[in-house]
């Protein structure tokens, strides 16, 4: 039975429109331009329990619009949801309990003082006894190891250590659902990847379903099965991550940096050149006729590389691939 | 249900505890805060002190210079103590946190009661003691009985709820307007004037003084500063019985509107 089940929801919101310069403003006090904007058109999906979904798209798509509405922030303008078996914009208050979330640009934990304060006010928040949310709280200082986070003011902690906080925060409860709204955006590498090894825990030791978006297609590949991407207010593909790895995340981006400047230009076969300069390149190939290992193996025995990174194209990209893609290769649906 | 009660006691016990631990982490900004009222409450000495040697007289509508200081000890006390609620909720809206502070198993309104309130004690406290030292040393000491200091905390409590209450109703608007600064503006301005907060009402023309009385603002400011004065029970009686039924009627607007906002929320950001 699915753990969350949405049919046809839709969210439609009225903003203001107002022209450039004084005259606009005079002519919004006076006569205000009321524009609506359908955030979300009508999207249908289930999630069944212990899944780790990836619901992404660009900004704006109505992603976290529709979190929103699953958490019971916003009202609908239409449509129906129930997340373990409650709607949540009627039974708000009772689905809190059951339920946790971490908006990765919005943080809970309080700014001045150390975790453990936020973590205490939690438990008596979400009505934990004593014993239980120090078991609890032991389990996750052990499991994202923030021993040594725990006394240390927020404002002290990287964005890195922060967030495997924040997301510590909303799991005292032991919720049965998470919903991570861009819990890695503006980390480095480093701190993402540590954020993508808690998720991964958290799915892995507790079976908490999942419901992640990110912009970042490297989350989406190292943590999900199965991806929704919703692009302006509709679902545009909902199947599985390795799926849509083998259609669109083929291509790969790389950045060199060399210890030594290039004396004879850059060719590498197989390679897309995008960019050469005096001390790096940067390049582009398809990742199924030209493996990853194979163009850094190439890369480093004929150079002295400094620096190198692979990235995956942005989820923009990804996107416009799928439009452009013949129809019977996307599923569409909404 | 008692135990519903314990576990709603110790969790909006605990919000306001943070916030009171949080305040303690902006020392700088409470003695700042402080300052401002040791200024503030200097520059009236003089005004008041040439404004009661231009009459020549040694009382004003029932009030001595002492008194009048006292007044305004207590007046300016709440106003820089009280709980800003609306601005609370016009900036929860703008940068995107009620998405965390609405989705929480608690009521909403309390959070927020709870939440400020750690903050107004300390502030009370603080302001309150900043105040009275300058005005005892340069004006004498207070004209209050502390037989009578329960019976002002009640009015002094009320007060703060029926100022939630009406900041509340501003502070819904935002879930619709996001900006509430000019909403806010008028009700403070309505609170410094028809409130009592800058001259005793009593120092009003009798009509205006009249409308003044009849208003709910002056139950936030004027009535316990003035109990603070010159504490009389029966007085204290009847303000507290208005202060009661004003809370009635806001909280009551306050609780319905709340559920038709909930409705109508729209949150910036992502």
């Amino acid at each position: 039975m699915p753990i969350i089940t949405v049919r046809d929801l839709r969210k439609t919101f009225q903003t203001k429109r107002k022209q450039p310069g004084l005259m606009g403003s005079l002519k919004a006090v006076v006569k205000p331009e009321l524009l609506t904007v359908e955030a979300v058109k009508g999207i249908s999906f289930e999630l069944e329990p212990g899944e780790l979904l990836a619901f992404i798209g660009p900004n704006g798509a109505g992603k976290s619009t529709t979190i929103k509405m699953l958490t019971g922030i916003l009202y609908p303008s239409g449509g129906q949801a129930s997340v373990l078996g409650l709607t949540p914009w009627k039974d708000r208050r009772k689905l809190a309990y059951r339920i946790g979330s971490v908006f990765g640009q919005k943080p809970q934990l309080w700014y001045h003082l150390p975790p453990a304060d936020t973590f205490h006010l939690f438990a008596r928040i979400y009505e934990l006894d004593e014993a239980t949310f120090k078991q609890r709280l032991g389990f996750l200082v052990e499991a994202f190891d923030i021993g040594d986070l725990l006394n240390t003011p927020v404002r002290k902690l990287s964005l890195g250590q922060r967030m495997k906080c924040e997301i510590a925060a909303s799991l005292l409860h032991r919720p049965q659902v998470i919903f991570l709204d861009e819990p890695t955006i503006g980390l480095d590498v480093v701190a993402k990847q540590q954020v993508r090894d808690t998720i991964k825990l958290l799915h892995e030791h507790e079976g908490t379903t999942i419901f992640l978006t990110s912009h970042d297609a490297g989350d989406i590949e190292s943590l999900c099965k199965r991806a929704i991407i919703i692009n302006y207010g509709q679902v545009i593909y909902d199947d599985r991550v390795s799926a849509l790895k083998r259609r669109y995340l083929t291509r790969k981006v790389v950045s060199v940096r060399f210890a030594e400047r290039l004396e004879n230009g850059f060719a590498l076969e197989g390679v897309e050149v995008l960019k050469v300069g005096d001390y790096g390149v940067k390049l582009q190939f398809d990742a199924r006729t030209t493996p990853v290992e194979s163009v850094l193996q190439r890369l480093l025995d004929a150079h002295s590389v400094a620096d190198i990174t692979v990235n995956d194209p942005p989820m923009e990209e990804i996107i416009r691939s799928i439009y452009e893609a013949p129809p019977e290769d996307v599923e569409r649906e909404g | 249900m008692f135990r519903r009660l314990k576990l709603d006691t110790v969790k909006y016990t605990a919000i306001a505890q943070i916030n009171l631990q949080n305040s303690l982490a902006y020392a700088g900004e409470l003695a700042y805060h402080s300052i401002f009222m040791v200024v503030i409450l200097y520059v009236f000495v003089q005004l008041w002190r040439a404004t009661y040697r231009a009459v020549g007289a040694e009382t004003i509508a029932g009030l001595t210079f002492r008194d009048t200081l006292w007044y305004l000890v207590m007046t300016e006390t709440i106003i820089l103590s009280k709980l800003r609620f609306a601005n609370k909720m016009s900036e929860e809206v703008k940068d995107g946190s009620l998405a965390y502070t609405i989705s929480r198993p608690y009521n909403y309104l309390l959070y927020h009661w709870a939440y400020g309130l750690g903050d107004t004690l300390l502030r009370l406290v603080i302001n309150f003691w900043a105040g009275a030292l300058l005005v005892t040393v340069l004006v004498g000491p207070m004209p209050f009985n502390p037989v009578y200091t329960l019976p002002l905390i009640v009015s002094l409590a009320l007060a703060l709820v029926l100022d939630f209450c009406i900041e509340g109703l501003i502070g819904l608007s935002a879930f619709v307007t996001e900006d509430v600064g000019s909403v806010q503006l008028i009700y403070s301005k309505f609170l410094f004037i028809l409130g009592g907060m800058l001259i005793p009402l009593d120092f009003f023309p009798a009509g205006l003084r009249n409308v003044a009385l009849a208003l709910p603002f002056n139950y936030v400011i004027y009535a316990p500063a003035r109990l603070f004065v010159s504490f009389d029970p029966a007085r204290w009686l009847n303000v507290i019985a208005m202060q009661a039924l004003w809370i009635g009627v806001f909280a009551l607007a306050l609780w319905a509107l709340f559920r038709v906002g909930l409705r109508h929320v729209s949150i910036n950001g992502g």
